[in-house]
């Protein structure tokens, strides 16, 4: 598979260096009984095409909070959060979700594969939401699956795959209808380092093919492997020393 | 009568003796065989009990001791009757036998008293008139169509069949509720499975439209199951209840009706519990269901 076959579908501004994410100066409140919870602080960031972000911090730092900012399915009390130039706050909900299927791929710490569909119907529940022909998706979630290296076992159920295979199936997923954006959500922390390692290169060889990946983790390895590290604490990007 | 082209039966074939006379009847080998023999009818249960056949001779006799002191009348087996499919003869444990009419009062001694004889018209609509004709005319006797009789004698069973809808009536719904609370079970234990399918941009649709597939196919098998389950206990219950009863009588039956009504029921319940069950989750946001 080519570095085309994974990364965004091409885009008009695909080629421009407008960011695919823009957060300007994004507030996220929680109200909790009587209390406020401040979850983010102001939090300003941008994030090129073809950039490798990995946001770290401690339990509660708000980094989470990001992440779900950032894939369309929390809004922010206050500020403004642009991916791939659209402000996505404004959306109603159907709207967020047609978003998020076309431009967003999300891969979870526990995988959350359809137990009783095989690795490449997995692969390919994306793109029949998406309406894509069946003999096209096939075809897709084929490469899909050579690319994390499980193409001879497509027919495979998550029951009948290793947590680093399944997690492979879900990266897979995640860039079925090749997405500006992939996210992932601790994608390490189900896995044991060595597996953990081979997610690490497969995230590296996705970014380094053109995908635009943010990860929150709390694995300093995984975090190593990012062009770009983001800090945060108390709901708040700390600045570079 | 004449008029009416009616028949008695009675008169040109059998009448089912009395349990007194059948009670008496005994059977054995050393009939004279100068004796003209008479005919009569038994059923099943007598022949296959005493081990008589068709053609075999016996004495009949009003008097239990008649076989001991050689009274009585010789008769022969002329045919064996099968029992009727008649509920209200489950719980009658006696044996019957057929005699012809003369026989029958010869027997008895009562050459002038009949109980009850059924007449057969010749076409339904005179039922009624050939009815209203003995009523009139005839002193002492009642005559009833044949279905107010069977309606009469089945009342019983008319309860206990209402009896049977109410039970069956609770046994539904108790099933549907347990399915309900089932399906409310599996579709909760999936909250992440489907938090991630709308993460990734499965639409509430979608996701709907999944779960009451799989629910209506869960029914579709569990129904099929249950049909099948139910038409092996139908047989195991008939043929159990048939020895036990020494009846044609079917105790348990699955129709196609039965069949249509199952699956509808688990269709329908199966759809609706699914549907809900989505509902309620595809109203909570994502990020509710992830427990965040």
């Amino acid at each position: 598979m080519t570095a085309s076959d994974t990364r965004a579908a091409p885009q008009g501004d695909s080629l421009s260096t407008a960011p695919v994410v823009a957060v300007r100066d994004a507030h996220r409140d929680y109200r909790m009984g009587q209390e406020v919870v401040r979850a983010l602080r102001g939090v300003s960031l941008e994030i090129a095409p073809g950039d490798y972000v990995a946001i770290v911090g401690p339990s509660g730092c708000g980094k989470s909070t990001l992440l779900n900012l950032l894939g369309v399915v929390d809004r922010p009390t206050e500020g403004q959060v642009l991916i791939q130039g659209r402000d996505v706050g404004a959306m109603r909900d159907r709207e967020a979700t047609s978003f998020r299927l076309r431009n967003i791929g999300f891969v979870f710490q526990r995988f959350y594969l359809m137990a009783m569909l095989s690795a490449r119907e997995n692969v390919e529940l994306p793109m029949a939401e998406a309406g894509m022909s069946a003999a096209a998706r096939i075809a897709r979630a084929r490469e899909l699956l050579d690319y994390v290296g499980l193409g001879a076992r497509e027919r495979h159920r998550p029951g009948q795959l290793s947590g680093g295979e399944q997690q492979r199936v879900a990266i897979a997923r995640a860039l079925a209808n090749r997405p500006g954006l992939l996210l992932a959500d601790e994608p390490t922390g189900e896995l044991d380092a060595h597996t953990g390692a081979e997610i690490i290169g497969l995230f590296r060889r996705l970014n380094e093919d053109g995908t635009t990946v943010v990860v929150v983790t709390h694995d300093g390895e995984l975090a190593a492997a990012a062009r770009r590290t983001i800090h945060m604490r108390d709901g708040q990007i700390i600045p570079p020393t | 009568m004449v008029s009416h082209r009616v028949a008695l039966i009675a008169a040109t074939c059998t009448l089912l003796a009395t349990a007194a006379v059948i009670a008496s009847a005994q059977t054995t080998s050393r009939v004279p065989a100068a004796v003209a023999a008479r005919s009569i009818a038994i059923d099943e249960r007598f022949a296959e009990d005493e081990h008589l056949k068709v053609g075999d001779r016996v004495v009949i006799s009003g008097d239990p001791g008649a076989a001991a002191t050689g009274s009585g009348d010789t008769a022969v087996i002329a045919a064996i009757t099968k029992q009727g499919t008649d509920p209200s003869e489950i719980a009658r444990d006696e044996y019957r036998v057929r005699l012809h009419l003369t026989d029958l009062q010869r027997l008895t001694g009562a050459a002038d008293r009949v109980d009850r004889f059924a007449i057969r018209t010749a076409g339904g609509a005179a039922a009624d008139s050939v009815r209203a004709s003995i009523n009139a005319a005839a002193f002492g006797f009642h005559a009833y169509r044949s279905i107010d009789v069977a309606v009469g004698t089945s009342r019983t069973f008319q309860v206990v069949s209402r009896f049977h809808h109410a039970i069956a009536l609770i046994t539904i719904v108790a099933s549907g509720i347990f399915l309900l609370c089932i399906l409310l079970l599996r579709v909760e234990e999936r909250r992440r499975d489907i938090a991630a399918l709308r993460l990734i941009g499965i639409s509430r649709r979608s996701v709907v439209w999944s779960v009451v597939l799989e629910a209506a196919l869960i029914s579709v098998v569990g129904s099929a199951l249950g049909t099948g389950i139910g038409w092996l206990g139908s047989l195991l219950i008939n043929w159990h209840y048939r020895g036990v009863y020494r009846t044609p009588l079917a105790f348990a039956l699955v129709t196609p009706n039965i069949v249509v009504a199952a699956v509808v029921l688990a269709i329908g319940l199966g759809v609706g519990a699914g549907f809900v069950a989505a509902m309620r989750l595809v109203r909570t946001p994502p990020l509710t269901l992830f427990g965040r």
